[in-house]
C-alpha cells in the first residue's frame, strides 16, 4: 500500500506545497506541487498570519487537487533569524557485563545530550545527529560491538516559540498534522548534496528571497547550520533605493538584467525600467544595477565567511561550495562567492529523476523536505518511527497532551 | 545651474518686494553646521540673519557669519568637546538665556548641525527647544555620519530622536546618501559640496516663499499651519531642469535626488511644501501638471503648500524644491494603525487625557478628524520611542518591520551600497 505525504515551505516570496506518494517498496514520486506568492512572510518569518495562511492553504489545495488525493500530514520547513544552532553532546558507558553496546546505551547517551533545555520561550526545532563515537572511533552502528564508552552529539536548533507556533497554526488550520519540523537548510542540502559530497565535506548555501540558509557537512555529518537574514529581497530593496524606482520594477530589473558584478563591456549600456517606454519610464545604466547588486552579494558572502570562520577549511571541504535557491540564478554569483570564500563554488544540480519542471533551485527546500523526512534519522537499532516524534518537540507549543 | 547664476537670480529682487515683518535666522552649530552656514550666502534676503555657535573659539573666529556665540567656555576652555555630546548639552543649557536673547523675535529658525559630533549633537536639540519655546518655526538640516562610523552613528541617532521632539521638521542628511550626489566621477568632497548647495537651495526656497511675492503665493501663516506639529519623518528634495521641457527634467531630477532616497512607504507626506521657481516662460499648465505629479508621488495629505515664483533671470530653467513632513505611523499603515491606536486610547483614559492636552497646546483649532487621527497614531508610537529606529529612512522595503537587522552594529536591511559608501551613478 502506498502512503501519501506532504511537504510545506512557507517561504518569503512563495508558499510551496508538495504531495508525494511513497510506494510500498519505499520509492517516492511527486504527484502534486503548487506554489503561491506569499506576502505574509518577511525574512523567513511570518509577519502577517492571515496572508501567509491564505497562500499556504491555496498552495496545499492546488497540490492536493493535482495529485487527486488528500494529505494527512506534512513536513514543515523552518527558517528565520530566530533559529540558533548548537552542538549538544552526551555520553554513556557501556552497561552490559560483556561490554557489548546495546540500544539502551545509545539511548542513554542520546538522552544526556538532549538533557539541556532551551531557554524559556524557545523550543527545539530540529536535532541533527552527528557521528556516534565508540571509544574515540567513529562508527556507523555500534550496537553489538565491543567497547567501553559511547559518545554522541546532536547539532540542535532551537527557535522562538512564537514564530514556530505561527507556522504550526498555518498547517493545523488546514486540518493537517505536522509530521515533523525540518530545518530548511537541512532539507535543501540533503536534496542538492549527495552522500558522496557530504562525506567529502561540503557547504550548501540556499539563497532564498528572505534569508540565506547554510548547512555545512564534514565527513558526512552536519557540522554547522545557520541562517543569514539577507536574501533576494534585499537585492530588490537595494535596487529600489539605489535606482529610485518602485519595488516591482526593481524586482523585474533584478531578474531580467541583474548580474553579480559588472562587465566592462556593458558599462554604458542602458536598460528601460518599465520597458514599454511610456510616460514615467526611464532608463538606467546596467552598471548601476550590477554595482548595487555586487556590493550586497559580496557583503553576504563576507558574512557567511565570518559566521563559518575556521570551518571554511579547504582540506575539510573537498566537495566545495554548492549554491542553490532562487538567488543562485543570478549570473556571476559563483565567481563572487568563490572569490570571497576562497573555495571552489558551483551551482548545485538536482539528482537525476526529478522532473525538469520541478528541478528549479527555488524548489530545493520543499523537495528536500520529503527526501529528508522519509529517511530514518533515529538511532541505529531502532525502527523508524520509534525515534523522537514531532509530538515531544512541539507538544508544549500547541498545548496538547502527550503520552 | 551654477552657484553664480543662482546668486544672480537672488540679487535681482528689490527689497521693496520683500515682506520685512518676518525674521528668519540660520543657525549653524558645531563644525559641520558652521561650514554649512558659511557655504550659504543669503545677504540679499533682508530679515535673514546668520548665527554660528560652537564651543571651539578658534573655529568660531574663522567663520564669516554675522553673529557668533561661543558657549561652554567653562567646560572646555574654548576647545572642542572631543565628541562628548553630553558635555555640549550641559554647556548650552547653562547659557540658555543668551541663546533665548538671540532667538527673540525670530519667526523661522533653520538649524544646521552635524549630529555625529559632540557640539552639534548635544546642543542642537536644546536650541531647537528654545526656539520652539520662543514661538519660532524650526527647520533642521542635519548631516548624519556614515553608518560605518559606528559609535558616532549610534550617538547621532540618539540626538536625532531628541531633536525630533522639538523641531517642526528635521531633514536628516545621511552621509551615506550624500555620497551619491553629483556626477559619476564626483569626489566625496564634491558630493558634500553639492549636498550643501542643495540644502542652501532648500532654505532659499523656504525663504523666498516667506519673503517674496510670487506667481502663486504662500504666506507665512500657511507654512506655519502646514508644519505646525512635531516632526515625524521629513523628506527634502531638489531638482532642476533646463530647456523647453524644463519642468519635466526638473521633476526627473527631483525623483532621483539622493536626498529623496526613500522607500515608497515613507514617501507619503502629510504636510508638503512644493516650490517651483522658473523663468517667465513657465506655463500655468506645466505648473499644474508638475504639482499634480509631485502630490501623487508623495501621496500628499491635505496640507500642501504650493508656491510658484517667476524670475526673469532664470530663462528656461526651472527649479523644484520639495519639503515634506510625515507623522510617523502614517503612510501605508495609516488605515490599519488608526483604529487600533484609537482603541488603545479609549482603553486607557489617562493616556487620552495626556494626549488631549498635547493636542490643545499644539493645535489651537480643532482640525478635521483625519488630522486628529494621524496625530493620535503618532502619539501612541512616540510613546514607544520607535522614532529614531526609523530615522534616516534608509531601510527601504524593510522600513515597515519593527526591528532592525543588526549584524556587528550594522543594519543589514539598509542597502549595502549605502553602508559601504559605494557610489551608484543613475
Amino acid at each position: 500500500m502506498s502512503k501519501i505525504i506532504g511537504a510545506v515551505e512557507i517561504g518569503t516570496s512563495k508558499a510551496k506545497a508538495l504531495v508525494g506518494e511513497v510506494t510500498a517498496e519505499g520509492g517516492l514520486s511527486i504527484v502534486g506541487m503548487a506554489s503561491r506568492p506569499n506576502e505574509g512572510v518577511r525574512k523567513g518569518e511570518i509577519v502577517d498570519y492571515r496572508k501567509a495562511a491564505t497562500a499556504v492553504h491555496a498552495a496545499l489545495e492546488e497540490a492536493e487537487k493535482m495529485s487527486g488525493t488528500t494529505v494527512d500530514s506534512v513536513y514543515l520547513a523552518q527558517t528565520g533569524a530566530h533559529l540558533r544552532g548548537q552542538m549538544l553532546r552526551g555520553s554513556a558507558s557501556v552497561s552490559s557485563s560483556d561490554n557489548r553496546v546495546s540500544v539502551s546505551d545509545l539511548e542513554r547517551a542520546s538522552k544526556e545530550a538532549k538533557r539541556r533545555q532551551p531557554e524559556t520561550g524557545r523550543s527545539y526545532v530540529h536535532h541533527i545527529r552527528t557521528p556516534i563515537i565508540l571509544d574515540e572511533k567513529v562508527v556507523e552502528d555500534p550496537v553489538g560491538m565491543l567497547g567501553d564508552k559511547i559518545d554522541l552529539g546532536y547539532w540542535s536548533i532551537d527557535g522562538d516559540d512564537q514564530a514556530i507556533r505561527l507556522a504550526l497554526h498555518v498547517i493545523s488550520n488546514y486540518s493537517l498534522e505536522v509530521a515533523d519540523l525540518i530545518l530548511s537548510s537541512i532539507a535543501s542540502s540533503t536534496m542538492m548534496a549527495g552522500p558522496d559530497l557530504r562525506r567529502a565535506g561540503t557547504l550548501v548555501i540556499d539563497m532564498g528571497a528572505g534569508v540565506t540558509d547554510l548547512a555545512l557537512y564534514r565527513q558526512g555529518y552536519v557540522a554547522f547550520t545557520g541562517v543569514v537574514p539577507v536574501g533576494g529581497d534585499h537585492v530588490t530593496g537595494d535596487l529600489s533605493m539605489g535606482l529610485r524606482i518602485l519595488e516591482p520594477y526593481a524586482e523585474k530589473l533584478k531578474i531580467e538584467h541583474g548580474t553579480a558584478s559588472s562587465r566592462s563591456s556593458d558599462d554604458k549600456e542602458e536598460v528601460w525600467i518599465i520597458g514599454n517606454k511610456t510616460i514615467g519610464d526611464r532608463s538606467v545604466p546596467r552598471k548601476a544595477i550590477s554595482d548595487v547588486i555586487h556590493v550586497r552579494v559580496v557583503e553576504l558572502f563576507e558574512i557567511i565567511s565570518k559566521e563559518l570562520g575556521g570551518l571554511l577549511d579547504p582540506d575539510e571541504l573537498k566537495g566545495g561550495v554548492l549554491l542553490t535557491g532562487g538567488g543562485s540564478l543570478l549570473p556571476g554569483i559563483e565567481e563572487i562567492a568563490g572569490k570571497v570564500l576562497g573555495l571552489p563554488v558551483r551551482r548545485a544540480s538536482f539528482p537525476p529523476g526529478i522532473a525538469p519542471e520541478l528541478a528549479q533551485p527555488e524548489n530545493a527546500t520543499v523537495l528536500g523536505l520529503l527526501h529528508y523526512g522519509l529517511q530514518d534519522h533515529g538511532l541505529p537499532g531502532r525502527k523508524a518511527g520509534e525515534s523522537q516524534t514531532i509530538m515531544s518537540k512541539i507538544a508544549g507549543l500547541v498545548g496538547i497532551g502527550m503520552n | 545651474m551654477s552657484q553664480e547664476n543662482f546668486l544672480d537670480q537672488d540679487t535681482s529682487f528689490s527689497p521693496a518686494n520683500e515682506n520685512t515683518g518676518i525674521r528668519a535666522k540660520i543657525i549653524g552649530i558645531g563644525g559641520a553646521g558652521m561650514s554649512l552656514v558659511d557655504g550659504l550666502r543669503f545677504d540679499d534676503f533682508q530679515g535673514v540673519d546668520h548665527l554660528v555657535m560652537d564651543v571651539d573659539g578658534r573655529a568660531l573666529s574663522d567663520s564669516i557669519a554675522s553673529e557668533k556665540l561661543a558657549f561652554g567656555r567653562r567646560h572646555t576652555r574654548g576647545m572642542g568637546t572631543g565628541g562628548e555630546f553630553v558635555l555640549a548639552r550641559k554647556a548650552i543649557e547653562e547659557e540658555k538665556d543668551l541663546v533665548r536673547q538671540k532667538l527673540e523675535g525670530i519667526d523661522v529658525v533653520f538649524l544646521l548641525a552635524g549630529l555625529g559630533g559632540g557640539t552639534g549633537g548635544g546642543a542642537v536639540p536644546v536650541v531647537a527647544r528654545l526656539a520652539r519655546d520662543a514661538g519660532a518655526l524650526v527647520f533642521a538640516f542635519t548631516p548624519l555620519p556614515f553608518s560605518w562610523e559606528k559609535g558616532r552613528h549610534a550617538q547621532a541617532e540618539e540626538c536625532l530622536a531628541e531633536l525630533r521632539k522639538h523641531a517642526n521638521a528635521v531633514v536628516p542628511l545621511p552621509n551615506d546618501s550624500l555620497i551619491q550626489m553629483g556626477g559619476p566621477d564626483a569626489t566625496a568632497l564634491e558630493c558634500f559640496a553639492e549636498a550643501g548647495r542643495n540644502v542652501g537651495k532648500g532654505i532659499s526656497a523656504i525663504c523666498s516663499l516667506i519673503f517674496r511675492r510670487g506667481m502663486i503665493d504662500v504666506d507665512f501663516a500657511h507654512l506655519k499651519k502646514a508644519f505646525n506639529r512635531r516632526a515625524g519623518r521629513t523628506l527634502f528634495g531638489y531638482g532642476e531642469g533646463e530647456g523647453p521641457d524644463a519642468i519635466r527634467h526638473a521633476l526627473r531630477e527631483l525623483m532621483v535626488c539622493p536626498m529623496l532616497h526613500l522607500p515608497d512607504v515613507s514617501k507619503a507626506a502629510d504636510a508638503l511644501l512644493i516650490l517651483i521657481t522658473g523663468g517667465t516662460g513657465m506655463s500655468m499648465k506645466a505648473l499644474q501638471q508638475a504639482s499634480t505629479e509631485i502630490r501623487a508621488e508623495f501621496k500628499a495629505g491635505q496640507h500642501v503648500v504650493f508656491g510658484a515664483h517667476v524670475d526673469e533671470n532664470m530663462g528656461d530653467c526651472v527649479q523644484i524644491t520639495v519639503l515634506g513632513a510625515t507623522d510617523i505611523g502614517a503612510g501605508s499603515a495609516k488605515a490599519d494603525v488608526t483604529p487600533a491606536s484609537e482603541h488603545v486610547m479609549a482603553a486607557s483614559p489617562k493616556a487620552r487625557k495626556a494626549h488631549e492636552s498635547k493636542l490643545a497646546s499644539t493645535k489651537p483649532v480643532a482640525r478635521s478628524s483625519s488630522s486628529r487621527k494621524r496625530s493620535k497614531a503618532k502619539d501612541s508610537i512616540d510613546q514607544n520611542t520607535f522614532d529614531f529606529m526609523e530615522d534616516g529612512n534608509q531601510r527601504g522595503i524593510f522600513d515597515d518591520l519593527p526591528s532592525r537587522n543588526l549584524y556587528e552594529g550594522e543594519d543589514l536591511d539598509v542597502p549595502a551600497y549605502l553602508r559601504r559608501g559605494v557610489k551608484i551613478a543613475v
